[in-house]
């Protein structure tokens, strides 16, 4: 007698020698001498569905041909693949209701995916790896952020009324405030990306002077957009997100009184500094001004007086208005071509 | 498209004549003959070949320059490309474009008591910027103006194989190979000046050597062709003396000043040092007379300039606009000046080149006389000219 073990360890005993390939966790019959026989024989439990009476056979051929004749009485025919027996009104947030990954049976797009084969197609959807490794949005269609936000809805509070348009929210509210927070499963449930703050604030809502704006531009650099004129700190630095809030509401306070100081050294400011082209007092105005006075345009006179009337006279005016939109607007054929005009009505060719 | 199919019936009846003729035919056949001769050829071709006598109805059309022209005229002015072309052809024919006859016509109304204008020809690369000066330094010639030329001032800031120090300023440095042959091909273009204008100062080369007040030009050239060290304080005098000399009452000559590739006086030069360091342009002699040239404080003339990425150094591949190659301070030494825009080949300049090409058999397969030929060349070219000429090589 033996007594059943729990190990699955490869069998002893010489009549369990046809069992050896086929049982999985199928009990060892291993004899242990000085074990007693008060257990019951329990038989196989784990063992591939089977019939117990398969261990008393000692041959295996008759035993294979029942195998082959098992297997086609039950084998079954794969249906229609779900996707021919879905109807085209379905819901498909009960399709794909979390994320799952691609099931080609189950999404009725022909969709390919893969290298394709020389002078024919990407792969088709049907046993493809690639569809499978990449993540799937399916379970966030349209209809399904629908329901999570009703699902939302009880627990959010009114808009308030008297905020209806954009102009009014960035009137009352200039300073808007970015922070993602993120959810996932796992053995920890911090992010540390979600300590990341991102304030913004339009500069026409600070009150600033000319100086100060010019200042401030250049103490804040790259985090200022010039086409919508926002300024957006963005602070990362600290392990809290309220830390980071903290430490940007402070940056902008402290960027604000800075630029309304003036320093003695911003005297010294070169034409190299300067953020945009003023053509008073530049090169260009002294050309201009030579030749004129060469061309002898302006007629006998002293020199302040003579250079009063050449500056205003209508094709200087214009000449400086062409060079200034060059400089500032960068090159290209409009200014070229107005550029290319001005001169030729100022040295009157 | 409809000059096409005239000119190819025109040729048509051109042929049919030419073999009547030969077979001895009668004379109002020759008389035929000899009418519609010339027709076929005016369609791209012009005989106005004084670039004084062109207009807008020349617009697109080749003239020839005579051959004794372009040897003195144009000793080194023309692209390469186009040199290897009148070998080819065995004829210089360039076409009449609206930028070149727009700087023609306000140089044809200076006056010679203003200052000097400066023009500048911009324009994509290949677009014919080059071409444009040599038709306007032509224009120049054939009216008897002293033509300066410089035909690339990039060579004069790279790959310099002497570099000495300058005796003149110690700060400075020369280039008397560059300076040389600068100097030989001014000699060859400007003969009958050499003898006519009169130094106003005296030049002390060395302990020995000195070039007397009064004596005439061609003896300095031929001072800094001889005594190579001394070269490029030469070209410095020679500027110098033009400069002061143009537009004074007594002087008869008007002077032009042509610079290709304007933008290496103003840009950076790989020549360096013996200790390594960058040399700047401003310290070249030549350079640094070139730009004292630039500038307009000199009357009785012109300046025309183009603009040059190919042999730029330091300049992006794409960068074509004025204030891109000429930088800050190029931008502020030329101002005010003329940008002329040198446009691609417009669609009746592109038909021109197309007809000539076939005339000279420069397209030999057949394909490309179709129309989608045609379309194929416009397409790979972008009626870009130098791209044209490259890609009707292989056409």
């Amino acid at each position: 007698m033996v007594c059943p073990s729990l190990f699955s360890i490869v069998t002893v005993g010489e009549n369990m020698a046809a069992h050896t390939s086929r049982a999985f966790l199928s009990l060892g019959r291993i004899n242990v001498p000085g074990l007693g026989l008060h257990k019951s024989v329990s038989r196989v439990t784990y063992s591939t569905g089977l019939s117990t009476d398969s261990s008393k056979a000692t041959t295996g051929s008759p035993q294979k041909g029942g195998k082959k004749v098992l297997s086609k009485k039950y084998k079954r025919e794969p249906g229609d693949p779900r996707t021919e027996l879905m109807p085209v009104d379905q819901d498909w947030t009960a399709v794909y209701p979390v994320a799952t990954p691609f099931i080609p049976d189950a999404i009725p797009l022909p969709v390919r995916m893969g290298c394709p084969v020389k002078g024919g197609a990407p792969p088709e959807k049907k046993g493809n790896l690639e569809l499978i490794k990449i993540p799937n949005f399916l379970h966030l269609t349209p209809a399904a952020i629908k329901k999570h936000c009703e699902a939302l809805k009880p627990f959010c509070t009114e808009w308030p009324s008297a905020l209806d348009t954009d102009a009014k929210c960035d009137e009352h509210f200039p300073i808007k405030v970015e922070t993602k927070s993120y959810v996932s499963a796992g053995p920890s449930i911090r992010n540390p990306a979600a300590r990341i703050v991102h304030l913004s604030v339009k500069l026409s809502s600070l009150n600033l002077n000319d100086q100060a704006r010019k200042k401030m531009l250049k103490l804040v650099g790259d985090r200022y957009c010039k086409d919508t004129d926002i300024l957006t700190i963005t602070a990362d630095r600290c392990p809290l997100k309220q830390q980071n809030y903290d430490y940007a509401m402070y940056l902008l306070t402290v960027l604000y009184h800075e630029s309304w100081k003036i320093e003695a050294w911003e005297a010294e400011k070169t034409v190299a500094d300067m953020e945009e082209y003023s053509w008073e007092g530049s090169l260009s105005q002294e050309n201009i001004l030579d030749v004129l006075v060469r061309m002898k345009e302006a007629g006998e006179g002293e020199g302040e007086e003579v250079r009063e009337q050449l500056l205003g006279r209508r094709e200087v005016q214009e000449y400086k208005d062409s060079v200034t939109r060059l400089k500032n607007e960068g090159e290209n054929e409009s200014t070229m071509l107005q550029y290319k005009e001005a001169v030729k009505k100022v040295l009157k060719l | 498209m409809a000059l096409h199919r005239v000119s190819f019936r025109l040729r048509q009846t051109v042929t049919h004549v030419r073999s009547l003729h030969t077979s001895g035919g009668s004379q109002q056949q020759e008389a035929v003959a000899a009418e519609s001769e010339p027709e076929p050829l005016s369609i791209f071709r012009t005989q106005e070949n004084d670039p004084a006598c062109q207009s807008e109805k020349h617009f697109g059309q080749y003239y020839t320059l005579p051959s004794a022209h372009v040897r003195t005229v144009f000793p080194h002015g023309l692209p390469m490309r186009y040199k290897q072309q009148v070998k080819t052809f065995n004829e210089a024919c360039m076409m009449v474009r609206p930028p070149a006859l727009e700087v023609i016509s306000s140089l044809k109304k200076t006056d010679n008591s203003k200052p000097a204008v400066r023009y500048l020809f911009y324009g994509l690369k290949g677009s014919g910027k080059t071409m444009t000066l040599c038709h306007t330094i032509h224009f120049c010639y054939t009216q008897g103006w002293l033509v300066l030329h410089v035909p690339d001032a990039h060579l004069w800031v790279k790959n310099c194989k002497e570099l000495l120090p300058s005796s003149f300023n110690s700060s400075r440095y020369d280039q008397p190979l560059q300076a040389t042959e600068w100097l030989r091909n001014f000699r060859i273009t400007n003969e009958p000046f050499l003898s006519k204008i009169k130094t106003k100062q005296r030049y002390v080369w060395t302990k020995r050597e000195s070039t007397e007040e009064g004596s005439t030009l061609g003896e300095l050239v031929d001072q800094g062709i001889t005594r190579v060290k001394t070269s490029s304080d030469v070209v410095g005098a020679v500027m110098k003396e033009l400069r002061l000399q143009s537009g004074q009452p007594e002087s008869d000559f008007r002077l032009a000043v042509a610079v290709d590739g304007v933008n290496a006086l103003w840009g950076r030069s790989t020549i360096r040092k013996m200790n390594n360091t960058a040399v700047d342009p401003e310290e070249l002699t030549l350079v640094y007379n070139l730009r004292k040239l630039m500038k307009n404080d000199w009357t009785g003339g012109a300046i025309i300039t183009t603009l040059a990425q190919t042999g730029a150094v330091y300049t992006s591949k794409y960068s074509y606009l004025p204030k891109e190659l000429l930088g800050e301070k190029g931008f502020d030494s030329m101002d005010p000046f003329i940008p002329v825009s040198v446009p691609n080949y417009s669609e009746k300049e592109f038909e021109s080149c197309y007809l000539y090409y076939m005339d000279r058999h420069w397209l030999q397969y057949p394909h490309s006389r179709t129309e989608d030929g045609k379309k194929e060349l416009i397409f790979l070219s972008n009626r870009n000219p130098s791209m044209l000429e490259r890609i009707c090589g292989f056409h």
